[in-house]
């Protein structure tokens, strides 16, 4: 036998071990359940990404219907495509003539102004781009995000002091291409943290179960339960999901549907199912 | 007191068929018939040229436009809102409940849907992913709007005011019972970890 034949056997088992380990690891991800371990005051940092005209509108629209509650909410990222105004100037209208007015009297000029910030990132595709170019546009893309949700990009005023962690908490989404891009990257932030974790230091931080209010959470532990993912399928889907759907079914924490037939579906067998809601539109 | 109809293609795509649709005779002599007086029609950025082709056909005056009052517009970015108000009964504004005809977009669909105004959607034939189709019948079949093809457009606003007395309230009320879903609110709180 040559060497070959046992090398391609190891590489085979390799890819095979490392294939079902990420599975493995992707579904009791998405089958864990976050402990009830937030205090309602504590200041928190909501991700938004929005798309074009009517995934823009839809978002709005389900922000409005669930009366976001900016005491609760403290701190909004909207992400937006380049170009892409339409969402950014809904994004200002939404803060300014929605939040500003349901934000408590004292909290009004001087806070809200601070309390979010509106990022813009490249493209995955432009339209008419050729599909010979599209990957690495979709990899600046990428990029990006990963910057967007470490705290980098060039966009980001600097946040409150009073987040320790750079990371937003949770990141929602209703299906635009860079929806893809921003779940994917704040999945693989949180493989990075897992094994980091895994890995035995004598600085091994002792991870404590509940955090006295005030006291500084080292990022690692709280990035346990940042990070989180939601993906609501848009209202216009009835019968089947969208491409940005299909490829983020394993990936987002929660995926909500609006129309019954979409319920129950699942990536694979063992892995979370999306979880019809109703219409959460207005 | 007048009674409009408001015809939109939307921001997106062009749909040359429905701006020809709504505006044969046939389509205007059911308009006269219903009690309508005028037909405001949003035609998106390429159709002027095919808005005012089709236009051509009636002079101002001529017995063929059976009285009905035709204008148009491209688009307008601050949004349809107002357009869409004309087509709702108020009695200050000397306006009676007219509807609305609308390409089967999202956006149009619930803008309309929010104001109460009885709908007819048409969706789109050229889209290539047409999961509009399914979105309008299933929305026909709860009772929400009317879905017919743009060659069925004259019947169909029949069908509107059958619809008008009947109109369900958007959006749904959750029924009562054991089987209540989650909102969004409780689904953002349970990632949050917040405690109750």
């Amino acid at each position: 036998m040559s060497p070959y034949y046992y090398l391609g056997i190891f590489a085979i088992a390799l890819a095979v071990s490392i294939i079902s380990l990420l599975a493995y690891a992707l579904s009791t991800s998405q089958n864990t359940h976050i402990p009830k371990w937030r205090p309602n005051t504590s200041p928190t940092h909501l991700l938004v990404v929005l798309g074009s005209g009517g995934h823009t509108a839809e978002m709005f629209s389900m922000l409005r219907r669930m009366k976001l509650d900016p005491s609760k909410y403290t701190y909004r990222t909207y992400i937006v495509s380049s170009g892409d105004h339409f969402s950014a100037a809904k994004a200002v209208e939404f803060e300014t003539l929605y939040l500003a007015r349901t934000a408590p009297a004292p909290a009004k000029d001087a806070t809200v102004a601070a309390s979010y910030t509106i990022v813009t990132v490249p493209r995955a595709r432009r339209v008419h781009q050729s599909y010979l170019t599209a990957p690495f546009s979709t990899l600046q893309s990428f990029w990006a995000c990963l910057l967007v949700l470490r705290g980098l990009h060039p966009d980001q005023k600097p946040l409150p002091p009073q987040m320790i962690s750079p990371y937003p908490d949770v990141v929602l989404t209703n299906g635009p291409a860079t929806a893809v891009c921003v779940i994917l990257a704040a999945r693989i932030l949180r493989l990075y943290h897992l094994l980091v974790s895994l890995v035995p230091s004598t600085t091994h931080i002792h991870t404590p179960t509940s955090v006295p209010p005030g006291s500084a959470r080292p990022t690692v532990v709280s990035a346990k339960y940042q990070l989180r993912t939601i993906f609501v399928e848009s209202w216009a889907r009835v019968t089947t999901l969208s491409l940005s759907g299909m490829l983020l079914l394993p990936f987002a924490d929660r995926f909500l549907v609006q129309w019954p037939t979409l319920g129950g579906k699942q990536a694979w067998k063992g892995m979370r199912k999306t979880e019809y809601v109703g219409a959460i539109v207005d | 007191m007048k009674k409009f109809c408001f015809v939109t293609v939307g921001a997106t795509a062009s749909f040359h068929p429905l701006i020809q649709a709504v505006l044969e005779e046939k389509f205007l002599a059911a308009l006269h018939r219903l009690g309508y007086s005028h037909l405001l029609i949003q035609y998106g950025k390429d159709s002027r040229s095919v808005f005012e082709e089709c236009l051509r056909k009636y002079a101002p005056g001529s017995p063929n436009r059976h009285g009905i009052e035709i204008d148009g517009f491209d688009f307008n970015h601050a949004g349809l809102d107002k357009e869409m108000r004309l087509t709702q009964a108020n009695p200050s504004k000397d306006l009676s409940g007219g509807c609305i005809i609308s390409h089967a977009g999202s956006g149009s669909i619930l803008a309309a849907l929010r104001l109460g105004v009885p709908l007819v959607v048409v969706p789109n034939p050229t889209l290539k992913d047409n999961h509009q189709q399914e979105l309008a019948h299933e929305l026909q079949n709860q009772g929400y709007v009317v879905a017919c093809n743009y060659q069925e457009i004259p019947s169909a606003i029949d069908r509107v005011e059958a619809l008008r007395t009947q109109m369900l309230s958007w959006p749904p009320v959750p029924s009562p019972g054991p089987k209540q879903h989650r909102t969004l609110e409780q689904v953002m709180s349970d990632e949050m970890g917040f405690l109750d």
